[in-house]
């Protein structure tokens, strides 16, 4: 007889159904109870979605789902939006891929490759969306004026493309960060228009890595390296915004803006907008002056203490009353604001916590060094405590894109709202209901379930790194 | 003297960089750039006011509303707007009250289901919280209120289904797609001294259990306050209902000769269920995530003491697992009742008329924008103020157990 290492053994199905399923007694019962019902519902659930559903209310408006009533003659700028997010993601996840490389180097530690399976296994949700979206698109190939599929493939080389910036070296990391941020910025001007204001975002990055780039040890006397820095950041900011003039071009506003593009475009707009009130409400919260402590507790409780809809309304009926005459405000861009303003309360909230999290002997050990309070907060405090918020900052985000649905009851067609247009089509007067809902459900559903696996791999790596 | 005098006033900074100058003047600033903004904003919204004529007062609130409210007949245009906001308090109070029911126990059952070592219920549970969870609540609403109801498969209210249980005449169930029916209670007496009886009732129900807590401080017995609280309530109850001469019955549903009307019985329309059960699920999804995390929480050592113990399974849960992980679990899952609470707004979505949508309806009437919004804002702040109190007393009790 050979002796053989010992193999655990693959559970026969009999074996496995014991153990999982008829453990016990109890465990017996609840699986024969519980058994017929859940495959009923299951029947009834693929029954309406392969048999009973009329998916023509989807199929025939896929347009409109993805981009509500944007102008037909501008969709091209959709398109390059798209390929811009796509680089930029490419060039996002490169950086950050090669930034932990370079830790991993730093430590002596191997440094283990993701692969695209990884990142698959976390998007499923999404590349089933997008499947579908497909699959639909080929039901009705009139619905679209380019090929879909022809932009998928797009879109993967561009991310594929953008990746490659890993392999640039090490003093280049920041640079990919930058550029990520211009090419966001890019992508979202290329529909909203290279005018009026738009210089603002790319000449603050660049005005900030400038400033940033400047060796300050080159000069003796720091009022004067200062003065340099900020010199060559006003010089760069007011060439960005010379670039802007020159290059002018309108393109199509956010009011022109429904459908998926404009749910995505306005929870991303919104959390970006509230970040920077957010971080000042938590330091005021948690600052030593009471007076900043009231005001900041105060504005926190009393958006906290609301729900959103109420602050959209305020936005717009009362939004307008508290500017002057002249100032008048679209719909969105007040739906923006109120929505900018309740998350700002929640991210201060989150940030507050991440300030709390850290231990006094961070603070203890800059005072020890001699630091200023400001300099503590920007060197020790902030960078630990904001990098501990982020997968907290994803479920405020995925909580924000959840709440963006509000919009449909103040008379904005985002993704949800656009139903009321197909539901308006003589085609589909009050009919196919739940199938445009199921699709828009499963919508919402797949960014989300997305971007939560996403927070959870980050919570996890977190917890791992500490 | 003199010199150390002197070494004091050169160590201190000039006063831009004197921590106690700081203080003060930074603390002045921030409180005159919120004032200026403040006023900034009252200004502009004054004079807008003015300029457009809009009165800045609450005297509408004593005048006509001009509008019905669905599904309450003893609303009618006449009555003033300040009783408007009082239906819709209470509709967003019944909302938010039977939702936390439904998410709290639907929540607790599926939290512990994802616990589960059978793999069936644990896959389901799973199943229901990733999908739930990830599903705007609006959207919830909507599908109950336009797929389930206003499109779905229930029939129009004059041909409701009807149900009685078998060998009785009485209906007890009347499903539509308008108004449910469910058995009820009337009154046909006088009920205030069945009321007293029923105070008396809890009064000595908080007696006995007093006396149940002592018992069992003393002796170590099994209180078992639970049963004799609720054993001393129905007693009372029920001997109240004959003492004070039946001064009630059970009514059931019925619609009326021309099929128009529900008469009898409880009746529910379709917006409260669509609310109520979007909500419920959906909070469910986060209260089950809370309370599997709180479980999980618990030290393994709990677990394996309670099996040194010899305590059986259930006796492992109730009193040695569930009692700590409710202490974990009880701070967030009050938050979600909050949470549950600000999302009855959506109802506005499956016209149920709580205080958002008459709000909002209220404003469409010509009513004054500002001051409609700013009691809706006020309405939410009670209603937030509120549960956090009693989250700021959970919390105090439960810190005064840890030591």
């Amino acid at each position: 007889m050979t002796a053989s290492a010992p193999v655990l053994a693959r559970p026969t199905a009999v074996q496995w159904a014991r153990k999982n399923l008829f453990n016990n007694w109890w465990s017996g019962l609840v699986t024969i109870i519980s058994l017929p019902v859940l495959a009923y519902i299951a029947y009834r659930v693929l029954l309406f979605v392969f048999v009973n559903a009329q998916w023509e209310a989807v199929t025939r408006n896929l347009t409109l789902f993805m981009q509500g009533t944007f102008p037909r003659d501008e969709q091209w700028r959709l398109i390059a939006q798209i390929l811009f997010f796509a680089l930029a993601f490419g060039v996002g996840a490169g950086t950050n891929s090669a930034s932990t490389r370079d830790a991993a180097e730093d430590a002596g530690l191997t440094y283990i490759k993701g692969t695209i399976f990884g990142t698959f296994r976390r998007m499923w949700s999404l590349a089933l969306f997008i499947g579908i979206l497909l699959y639909f698109a080929t039901l009705d190939p009139a619905g679209a004026w380019y090929n879909p599929f022809l932009l998928v493939a797009a879109v993967a080389v561009m991310a594929v493309l953008g990746y490659q910036v890993k392999w640039l070296p090490r003093r280049f990391r920041n640079l990919g960060w930058v550029l990520t941020g211009i090419l966001l910025v890019f992508g979202f001007q290329i529909v909203s228009g290279f005018d009026a204001g738009g210089w603002v975002p790319v000449g603050l990055i660049l005005a900030v890595t400038a400033y940033s780039a400047i060796a300050a040890d080159r000069f003796n006397n720091r009022w004067i390296a200062a003065g340099v820095r900020l010199a060559a950041a006003v010089v760069v900011a007011l060439t960005v915004r010379f670039i802007y003039i020159v290059v002018d071009t309108t393109g199509v506003g956010w009011d022109f803006w429904s459908g998926l593009h404009l749910t995505l475009m306005v929870s991303a707009l919104a959390i970006v907008l509230a970040f920077p009130l957010g971080l000042v409400l938590a330091l005021a919260r948690r600052s030593t002056l009471p007076a900043l402590r009231w005001i900041a507790t105060g504005y926190i409780e009393l958006i906290r203490g609301v729900p959103l809809i109420a602050l959209l309304f305020m936005g717009q009926y009362v939004l307008g009353f508290l500017l002057p005459q002249e100032v008048s405000l679209s719909s969105i861009t007040r739906a923006i604001v109120a929505m900018s303003l309740f998350t700002s309360a929640y991210v201060a909230e989150i940030v507050r916590g991440g300030l709390q999290s850290l231990p006094k002997g961070q603070t203890e050990a800059g005072q020890a060094l001699g630091m200023a309070p400001p300099t503590i907060m920007r060197r020790i405090v902030l960078p630990q405590a904001l990098r501990a918020v982020i997968p907290a900052m994803v479920g405020q985000f995925i909580s924000l894109f959840k709440d963006s649905s509000l919009l449909t009851i103040i008379g904005i067609l985002e993704f949800l709202g656009v139903r009321e247009i197909v539901h308006a089509q003589p085609d589909f007067r009050g009919v196919a209901i739940a199938e445009t809902l199921v699709f828009v459900a499963f919508g919402y559903w797949a960014f989300a379930f997305a971007m939560s696996r996403e927070s959870q791999r980050l919570e996890r790596r977190l917890r791992v790194s500490r | 003297m003199t010199t150390s005098q002197t070494t004091t006033e050169v160590a201190r900074p000039p006063f831009w960089r004197d921590i106690r100058v700081i203080r003060v003047v930074g603390q002045i600033v921030a409180v005159v750039i919120v004032f200026f903004l403040l006023r900034y904003f009252y200004g502009n919204l004054i004079e807008n006011f003015n300029r457009l004529g809009i009165s800045t007062s609450y005297g509408f609130l004593s005048s006509p509303t001009n509008f019905r409210i669905t599904y309450h007949e003893s609303f009618n245009p006449r009555s003033p707007v300040w009783e408007m906001v009082l239906v819709g308090v209470k509709n967003t109070f019944l909302a938010g009250f039977f939702g936390i029911i439904l998410a709290s126990v639907v929540g607790l059952f599926v939290g512990v289901s994802r616990l589960s070592e059978n793999w069936l219920i644990n896959k389901a549970a799973m199943l229901y919280v990733e999908t739930f969870r990830n599903i705007p609540p609006l959207v919830i609403i909507v599908f109950f209120g336009f797929a389930v109801f206003f499109y779905g498969p229930f029939p129009i209210f004059s041909e409701s289904w009807e149900f009685s249980l078998p060998g009785s005449e009485n209906v007890f169930l009347i499903l539509n797609k308008d108004r449910w029916g469910i058995p009820g209670f009337s009154e046909i007496g006088n009920l205030t001294f069945f009321w007293v009886v029923l105070a008396l009732g809890v009064i000595a129900a908080i007696v006995v259990w007093k006396w149940r807590t002592r018992m069992f401080d003393r002796t170590g017995q099994p209180h078992h306050r639970v049963l004799w609280a609720t054993g001393v309530v129905l007693a009372f109850s029920i001997v109240g209902y004959f003492v004070t001469g039946q001064p009630f019955e059970v009514s059931y549903p019925a619609i009326s000769e021309d099929r128009r009307v529900l008469n009898g019985g409880f009746a529910i329309n379709w917006g409260f269920i669509s609310v109520t059960v979007a909500l419920g699920l959906y909070t469910a999804s986060h209260i089950g995530e809370i309370i599997r995390g709180s479980i999980l929480a618990i030290h393994s050592g709990q677990s394996e003491a309670a099996n040194a113990l010899a305590l059986s399974g259930f006796q492992r849960y109730r009193f040695v697992i569930l009692p700590q992980a409710m202490r974990i679990a009880l701070p967030p899952t009050i938050n979600q009742y909050l949470n549950l609470v600000k999302n009855t707004s959506l109802g506005t979505a499956a016209a149920y008329a709580e205080i958002t949508a008459l709000t909002k309806t209220s404003i469409g009437n010509g009513r004054p924008t500002f001051q409609s919004i700013v009691i809706m804002m006020a309405v939410y702040l009670a209603f937030s103020l509120v549960i956090s109190a009693i989250l700021n007393v959970v919390n105090q009790r439960l810190k005064l157990v840890d030591r």
